[in-house]
């Protein structure tokens, strides 16, 4: 082998070691600048792809569409009749939260944020989000949706995030079920299921805790911990027994596949 | 002046590769496994490319990767920044040597390469990930999720190969012989 061969080997690889001897702050603001070059051709395939989707939805059969019709009617009669019920409880609710004082208490400041890119990679799940530090964007807060806890931010570029989702092992919250005083810790499972909703595993509980499939999983609020106290996570789909402790299997109650639309907490109100 | 005008165009095909790939999603009827179709233009590039040019390729490439899917949370970072470079560098190495039959009209061996390579960095990745987590979890999906990927740029090798054959007419130089397998 050439002499000039072997020098740009070893420079090459001499810059790859410096490189993987940095920070973990110094590597996620290289990928963050990196993700600011990104943004304009991340959000050019975003674009592209929802016209794509809406051509392909238009495309419709005339039966297709009468069913749709039919279906949709029926949805709105439901929505009509649910409407007024709820107008009724949020009027109570609205008088019960004056008289707490929990608007105070437990009301988020929400940013509203788009996802332009999801599960890029094998390994890991993340998706990432329009919205940056130029917004108020900072690392490790929570991303939620009206229907519950979706993740949190990690490397954060000047318009763009990255948002580690619940269903990634490495995303660890503290978590509670609803009507117990059972706590541990929530994490996603290694590799995922890709066409199912995901699965979530709620460790360190009770041996014997008194833990029903159904039942409403929410986060703990640890001190000084990221995500605040009462966000919905999901449901227990099932209680496993182990030799040292109880783990409940969760189902997230959001669908991360197909969510577009979250909200990032940037602060309290 | 053709290895820069290769060079340039392995560039810009690398980094549209990386686009599509973030762009396509997993393919659920083969348990989540994704198109990978950076590794596969990689060892096309190496086995043409004069060396320092493959060098500078595998450094673009690795950076690019693993800036693409450096995944830090909570201040831990699982596969550091570089890897990816020095994981280029052996599989450009390698397709080096596959150069001399490549200008015989072998072009062949560019399916194995690209398969080996592709299923090689996933599991590499995977590896990286359980020593990390010290776990190792062995599922039915991680064996689909690594190996599908390799086999589906066997698939697409080839084609590759003829669409830049095909394209090579267009540009000043000299005709290389192909062999017919």
């Amino acid at each position: 082998m050439k002499k000039l061969n072997i020098i740009l080997i070893l420079a090459v690889v001499g810059f790859a070691v410096y490189l993987s001897t940095l920070t973990p702050m110094e590597m996620q603001g290289i990928q963050a600048r990196f993700l600011s070059f990104l943004s304009p051709f991340l959000r050019t395939g975003t674009a592209v792809q929802e016209q794509l989707g809406s051509v392909g939805a238009g495309l419709k059969t005339l039966d297709e569409l009468e069913a749709e019709n039919r279906k949709l009617n029926e949805q709105n009669r439901e929505l009509l009749t649910t409407n007024n019920l709820l107008r009724e409880t949020e009027a109570e609710i609205n008088r019960l939260r004056l008289a707490l004082e929990y608007r105070e208490r437990s009301v988020f400041r929400l940013l509203p944020a788009r996802i332009i890119a999801r599960d890029a990679s094998t390994w890991w799940s993340t998706v990432k989000i329009n919205r940056g530090f130029e917004d108020g964007i900072d690392v490790d807060q929570p991303v939620l949706t009206d229907v519950g806890l979706v993740g949190k931010t990690t490397t954060v570029a000047k318009n763009e995030s990255i948002v580690v989702l619940i269903t990634d092992e490495t995303c660890r919250v503290g978590a509670k079920i609803e009507g117990t005083r059972e706590q541990g810790i929530l994490s996603g499972v290694r590799v995922q299921d890709s066409a199912g909703i995901g699965e979530l595993q709620l460790n360190f509980l009770s041996k014997n805790a008194a833990v029903e499939p159904g039942q409403k999983v929410y986060t703990a609020g640890v001190s000084n911990g990221v995500f605040p106290s009462g966000i919905l996570i999901g449901a227990v789909k099932e209680f496993r027994t182990r030799p040292l402790d109880g783990q409940a299997i969760v189902e997230p109650s959001v669908d991360l596949s197909r969510t577009e639309d979250v909200f990032v907490v940037v602060g309290a109100k | 002046m053709k290895t820069a005008l290769g060079l340039t165009l392995t560039f810009s095909g690398i980094f549209v590769a990386f686009l599509l790939q973030e762009a396509l999603p997993p393919v659920h009827a083969i348990h989540g496994a994704r198109f990978i179709f950076v590794t596969m233009i990689f060892c096309y590039a190496a086995m043409v490319l004069p060396f320092p040019a493959m060098i500078a390729v595998a450094l673009y490439t690795g950076l690019l990767s693993d800036l693409m899917y450096l995944n830090i949370v909570s201040s831990r970072v699982e596969i550091a920044l570089g890897w990816s470079i020095v994981f280029f560098v052996i599989v450009g190495c390698i397709a080096q040597g596959l150069q001399p039959g490549l200008h015989r009209g072998h072009w062949w061996p560019l399916i194995p390469l690209s398969a080996v390579a592709t299923s090689g960095y996933l599991l590499l990745q995977f590896g990286m990930i359980s020593l990390r987590r010290e776990e190792f979890v062995f599922q039915e999906a991680v064996v689909w999720r690594i190996l599908a990927p390799g086999m589906l740029a066997a698939l697409f090798s080839p084609l590759l190969y003829l669409a830049i054959e095909w394209l090579n007419r267009f540009f000043p130089g000299e005709p290389k012989r192909v062999r017919g397998y």
